[in-house]
């Protein structure tokens, strides 16, 4: 049986050999840091499928004296065809005794048959000092790539190219942090162009890790489908006593259940996400929109959040499905103005909460709270009415969706959710627009959708999931 | 596990309710994993493998399953079908058969009995087959739905196999009343009605009605002479028949009657109903949407990317208790790795009586002779050295063992000022690329090495770029 490929991530300290790694291994939990000695030993990332090893990347410390490897290499080398077997013999040389710790480690993967991928940072000016330890990699006869990543914001990767192509077989560009998945697959192909043996199982690799990506969109949908069933259908219930009923005003009763239920909403979202994020194998992402329930922006509920997510009457019409979107429509018409309400209890709730939380506007049909009968008072607060906070928490997962799937995981930065300027479900076919609508629609009364119209709901969904991700490509 | 569709599905349901709660990274990963187990073993992973798979792995269960909730509500529900079943079959042939030996016991109101008794069993498997549940409540009220959509379907069938259970045990009960009545009473049977049929066409109705029977017990089809014999009118004289012994000689016809046309047709219904509901369990298994999941995760790979090493907190310490320090007075300035090249900054480069170059393209005894020639310019003074580096390329190794060297050729008390220089090096080097340099200056020593920014000219903003000198 062929061995898998191996490749050994290599290159000058700080140049973003960790990145490279931690965006094709999918893994954002390898230590990344603007700090030489960030990565102190090599490690070895394998891709599997069913336990069986695609290839492995590794992950090397940065050359940390070239130009001391190099004078040792060529006092002990009499002809180019000894080069291999001197590298080797310097390895041998100097394992364990302290002074070559960081080349030991890198060195030693390339001479147990690594491919090298050499990466240098092409928002730096090059310079010829990394002349040394390219020589270094030259010798070890090993198939070459050299890969310019990018960190900062300048662009000097011109240059790069045209001084790595004398050293490197292949010479690719590759924004560790920004650039889109199809070219991690092209990067990975172009890996298997290195050694004939090693196109097959790079092939397959990016076969295999191209049908995640989709497995990963529908598993999304349904991850998305079911929160959205969950937050349309709850409702939040509080059973009083007769003593405790005249303890509590109506007027502060509705305002606890209204506070409940938008904390179990928030949460319920917040999950959603976390979900999302750990099926793209983001574990550690940073979202600072989690804590600020008070920030505009980022609230479920705000009024920010409507206007970038919700849908026009328009849209709801032609969601097709007769009841429910003219009463989300009409529902919207009438608590638009407080004045319409029908208690003074409800308007008083609408008018101190103001205009921040748009949720007030739902408070109408969604509260109910019964007379005391047999002891007992119940109230309730939702299912909300209103289907346009629906289309709000659909918008905001898939939001979110699309910034986790594009999100590579060398990045380190806080995730920032901006707010859609345009309404990009306009463009979602009618059929999927009346399968989201018939589902909200059933779980605001209550009723479980059955495995059929959750099948359809979760296309529908997967539908809108390619129409945003259509949407944000032609956009930017 | 059991071979009970019924069984298997609950199962599967409630395994794939407690499924929708896990991550879908693992599932792919427990799935994939037994598929490729059955492939080992040369088995087709089907429903029954995979849950007894997963139970095998779960150890005994310590509560009962909601399977055995469900089941067993069924069972009670079947259960009191069955016992309403006895009470009323016996019952109803005790009101049958009554005869306080005034009027005799009426052929055919047993018949009219026995049409009511087909008819009903058959629009209760009507009412399964067309899904009508006016059973509903009770479903309800005996907790005998899971509470999932799939189940939901069956319950048409379920109750309908009840139902015929009950029936079953009605026709048993009725049958056994009536063979204890005919043996501890003398029952009088005739027939009797107001139509103007004559013993003929009645013979030939009951004839018909015998004939599954006829050629296994002639006796249970009474003939001409006894149906001619046994009519009665109820405004007629009761004692006008010839021979009392006559009336009794129905029962067999009775007995038959009752077990072909009432005890059969349930029977069979109830084996239909069973049938059913085996075949539409395991159709709602096969069809049910977690078996086209769980086939697809069995079908597809399981990818593990290499995201096992976790090492983001293991950073190396980044605190930077070093600050800079103001450029030292100096008249020696070495670029280290071609820092200051192309052109070296011209307030750096003033007033300098000695530049030297080391590190980079340079070989190592330059670097060597870069230090002596220092060390001679300086001589027994201690004085300040600039030295040169691109703020970008982070501190090596080799610069460490460089400064180690300097430190012992040069006078005690030299120190260095290390001076970072961005790419465009009139402006500042960014923060974060400063901070590795202080950290590296902590290093070595702080005695020996600061680092220090240089002077940067300020441009006029209103004399353009290549006017300045």
């Amino acid at each position: 049986m062929i061995q898998a490929p191996t490749f050994a991530v290599v290159g000058h300290p700080n140049k973003g050999k960790s990145s490279v790694v931690a965006t094709l291994s999918q893994n954002d939990a390898i230590a990344i840091a603007l700090e030489p000695g960030t990565t102190r030993k090599r490690q070895a990332y394998p891709l599997k499928v069913d336990g069986q090893t695609l290839y492995t990347l590794i992950d090397t410390p940065g050359f940390q004296r070239p130009r001391r490897v190099l004078e040792w290499l060529e006092a002990h080398s009499v002809s180019a065809s000894d080069h291999a077997d001197t590298v080797g013999a310097f390895v041998t040389q100097h394992q364990g005794d302290g002074r070559f710790t960081d080349e030991c480690e890198l060195l030693t993967p390339l001479l147990d048959g690594a491919g090298i991928i050499y990466v240098v940072d092409g928002s730096v000016p090059y310079s010829t000092e990394h002349e040394a330890e390219m020589t270094i990699l030259r010798w070890t006869g090993r198939p070459s790539l050299a890969l310019i990543n990018s960190i900062g914001a300048d662009d000097y990767s011109d240059t790069w190219q045209a001084a790595l192509g004398q050293f490197f077989q292949v010479v690719r560009r590759f924004d560790a942090v920004r650039a889109p998945f199809d070219q991690h697959l092209s990067l990975l192909r172009a890996f298997g162009q290195l050694e004939p043996d090693w196109e097959a199982p790079l092939e397959q690799a990016t076969h295999y890790l191209s049908g995640q990506r989709q497995q990963r969109r529908r598993q999304a949908a349904t991850l998305i489908a079911r929160a959205l069933e969950d937050m349309m259908s709850f409702q939040e219930k509080r059973t009083l006593t007769a003593n405790q009923a005249s303890e509590t005003s109506d007027g502060s009763l509705a305002d606890q259940l209204r506070q409940h239920w938008y904390r179990h909403q928030r949460k319920r979202e917040q999950s959603l996400r976390v979900d999302i994020e750990h099926l793209y194998q983001h574990q550690r992402i940073r979202r600072q929109e989690a804590e600020l329930q008070w920030h505009s922006e980022h609230d479920l509920f705000s009024e920010d959040s409507r206007n970038a997510w919700a849908v026009s009457k328009r849209y709801l019409a032609t969601a097709g499905f007769g009841a429910g979107a003219v009463s989300g429509a009409g529902i919207d018409a009438l608590t638009f103005g407080s004045s319409l309400g029908t208690g003074a209890l409800v308007g008083g709730l609408i008018g101190a909460a103001g205009s921040y939380f748009y949720g007030d506007r739902l408070a109408l049909p969604a509260l109910s709270i019964g007379v005391l009968r047999d002891g007992l008072k119940t109230a309730t607060f939702g299912p909300v009415q209103d289907s346009q906070f629906g289309y709000v928490v659909l918008g905001r997962a898939v939001d979110h969706w699309w910034h986790i799937s594009h999100r590579n995981h060398a990045g380190r930065d806080l995730l920032d959710l901006e707010p859609a300027d345009h309404h990009w479900l306009e463009s979602l076919g009618k059929t999927s627009r009346q399968d989201i609508q018939r589902a909200f629609d059933k779980c605001r009364k209550r009723r479980p959708l059955d495995e059929r119209q959750r099948e359809k709901f979760t296309s529908a969904i997967e539908q809108a999931m390619a129409v945003y991700d259509d949407w944000r490509l032609n956009r930017t | 596990m059991t071979d009970s569709p019924l069984r298997l599905l609950l199962e599967f349901d409630a395994q794939a309710q407690r499924d929708r709660s896990q991550p879908p990274t693992f599932l792919h990963r427990r799935d994939r994993k037994f598929a490729l187990i059955c492939e080992k073993q040369g088995t087709t992973p089907d429903a029954n493998r995979w849950l007894t798979h997963l139970n095998r792995l779960s150890g005994p269960r310590a509560t009962p399953a909601s399977t055995d909730r469900t089941l067993r509500a069924w069972r009670r529900i079947t259960g009191g079908f069955a016992a309403i079943g006895v009470i009323a079959g016996m019952l109803t042939m005790a009101g049958l058969l009554f005869y306080d030996g005034g009027l005799r016991i009426n052929i055919t109101v047993l018949l009219a009995f026995v049409v009511l008794h087909l008819a009903l069993a058959l629009f209760t498997t009507l009412q399964s087959l067309a899904g009508w549940q006016p059973w509903r409540w009770l479903i309800r009220r005996f907790g005998a739905d899971p509470g999932n959509g799939v189940f939901k379907k069956l319950h048409p069938v379920l109750m309908a196999r009840a139902a015929h259970l009950g029936g079953i045990t009605f026709a048993i009960a009725g049958l056994i009343t009536l063979l204890v009545m005919v043996v501890i009473q003398d029952l009088a049977f005739g027939w009797s009605t107001t139509l103007e049929t004559a013993a003929t066409s009645y013979h030939r109705l009951i004839d018909a009605i015998a004939t599954p029977w006829g050629w296994l017990w002639p006796a249970a089809t009474p003939d001409l002479a006894l149906i001619e014999a046994t009519r009665f009118f109820r405004a007629g004289d009761p004692g006008e028949s010839p021979d009392p012994a006559l009336w009794g000689q129905w029962w067999p016809f009775v007995t038959m009657l009752w077990a072909t046309w009432v005890l059969l047709p349930r029977a069979f219904l109830w084996l239909l109903a069973s049938a059913q509901t085996r075949q539409k369990a395991r159709r709602l298994l096969a069809s049910h949407p977690a078996m086209h999941a769980l086939m697809y995760r069995m079908e597809t790979p399981a990818l593990d990317t290499g995201n096992d090493h976790h090492d983001a907190d293991d950073l190396p310490d980044t605190e930077a208790r070093n600050n800079l320090l103001p450029l030292p007075e100096s008249d020696t300035l070495l670029c280290w790795a071609g820092a200051g090249e192309p052109e070296l900054p011209a307030a750096l480069q003033s007033g300098k009586q000695l530049i030297v170059r080391a590190g980079g393209r340079a070989s190592l005894a330059d670097d060597d002779r870069a230090l002596n020639r220092i060390a001679e310019h300086l001589g027994t003074r201690a004085g300040a050295v600039i030295l040169l580096v691109r703020c970008w390329e982070p501190p090596t190794g080799e610069l460490q063992d460089f400064l180690e060297s300097a430190r012992g050729t040069w006078p005690n008390g030299s120190r260095i000022a290390l001076v970072p220089l961005a790419a465009d090096s009139n402006r500042e080097p960014d923060a974060p690329r400063l901070q590795p340099w202080l950290r590296f200056a902590e290093r070595v020593g702080r005695e020996f090495v600061q680092v220090s920014l240089p002077p940067f000219q300020r441009r006029d903003p209103y004399i353009p770029v290549g006017d300045q000198s």
